[in-house]
């Protein structure tokens, strides 16, 4: 047993003890929602020729949802967002584990399908002994072509807003399972080629199952319709679009589930990375 | 909205009909069902008035698979709607039950 006299000289009176142990457990709290909304809320890369831009909204203080840049060493950019099982605490530190295994596989994988192949290896036992799992989607985005090559283990598929012919559609598919599922699992990739004003929105669930006191689903018809609306803007404003539409629609009914998006947005195919949250290599 | 479970036992073969919300408030009912029944030989899940299921839900039918593993019984899932049954496509609950069950036979 751990006991750290330091920390904690309770009272002797049990309401004492308790109100002195709640104000910890608070104050704790409030630390690793500190910590989890620094690692998840960091620098964003800026570059030449697009932007992205990432937000997460958790329904407790902290939450299960993921998503992060990398840049690699051959200049292209590798995006992941994640969903984590289950909601506060217990998925929070689910969710740092995955965002180590996402750092260290990033940095030894040359695809976003080798990445999940690595994740899936280095998190499937402990996931498994918690019964739990994570769904993953993984990109690279190549700006010197314009190639977004991705993997899915068990995510919903990102949509695909195509800024000149004024459509949304999903990317096309690419099967593979929740990592923490089955063991020595192989992700396969697929890719499309981004154009100038092309954006592509990755989410979690729980922006089109956010509930209104009707009951009703937000759902991926007015998730579509305020794209299709707000296309033409910056990715920060297209972000507030989308959270401002939810908040609309939900009223005051208390959010469910952490609200997760990243948008990669293209002005134009020649790139220059500046700068991003991950070391910078080579 | 909870979850109800209604238990019907045909010989080997013991049903679970969810009906309600499978969700992180209500997984714990599977659990304690599932503690409490023993000798099943065949599981069938029917989804048919499930109206949802979010993660932990996902979550609860994965762990059955496995003790589906462990107890060595053959598990199905009928009567899913059609946002459940690309829900487990998407996820991968179809392909782990095959993989599993296949150890199961």
């Amino acid at each position: 047993m751990y006991f750290d006299s330091l920390t904690y000289n309770f009272p002797s009176n049990n309401n004492e003890k308790q109100s002195v142990m709640d104000k910890s457990l608070q104050r704790e709290i409030n630390l690793a929602r500190n910590i989890q909304s620094q690692l998840l809320n960091g620098k964003t890369p800026t570059f030449e020729g697009g932007e992205v831009s990432g937000s997460s909204l958790p329904a407790r203080l902290i939450g299960g949802d993921y998503y992060d840049f990398y840049l690699l060493v051959n200049g292209n950019i590798r995006i992941v967002i994640g969903d984590v099982m289950g909601k506060g605490i217990p998925a929070a530190m689910l969710m740092i584990l995955t965002r180590g295994a996402f750092r260290s596989a990033a940095e030894s994988t040359i695809g976003p399908g080798e990445t999940l192949t690595a994740m899936n290896q280095a998190l499937y036992e402990d996931l498994r002994t918690l019964k739990s799992f994570v769904t993953l989607f993984c990109a690279d985005w190549d700006p010197k072509t314009g190639r977004l090559t991705y993997a899915n283990a068990g995510h919903n598929l990102p949509l695909f807003i195509k800024g000149k012919s004024n459509s949304i559609e999903e990317l096309p598919n690419v099967k593979g399972i929740m990592v923490g599922g089955l063991p020595n699992q192989l992700y396969k990739e697929n890719h499309v080629y981004l154009e100038e004003t092309d954006t592509i929105f990755f989410y979690t669930d729980g922006i089109i199952e956010a509930q209104n006191k009707k009951g009703e689903r937000y759902k991926l018809e007015r998730l579509i319709q305020t794209l299709i609306k707000n296309k033409d803007l910056a990715v920060g404003e297209i972000e507030k679009s989308v959270i401002n539409s939810i908040y609309l629609f939900t009223e005051d009914v208390p959010q469910k589930d952490d609200i997760t998006m990243v948008l990669l947005k293209i002005s134009q195919q020649k790139v220059d990375i500046t700068s991003l949250n991950s070391p910078v290599l080579g | 909205m909870g979850l109800m479970i209604e238990k019907d036992i045909q010989g080997t073969t013991t049903i679970f009909k969810l009906k309600g919300i499978l969700d992180i408030s209500t997984v714990n009912v599977i659990d304690r069902l599932l503690d409490e029944t023993s000798e099943i030989k065949t599981l069938i899940y029917d989804f048919s008035e499930l109206e949802f299921l979010d993660s932990t839900g996902i979550g609860s039918i994965i762990n059955s698979i496995y003790l589906s593993q462990e107890r060595k019984f053959y598990l199905k899932l009928v009567g899913m709607n059609e946002l459940t049954d690309e829900l487990f496509e998407t996820v991968g609950v179809y392909r782990i039950l095959e993989v599993i069950q296949r150890e199961v036979i």
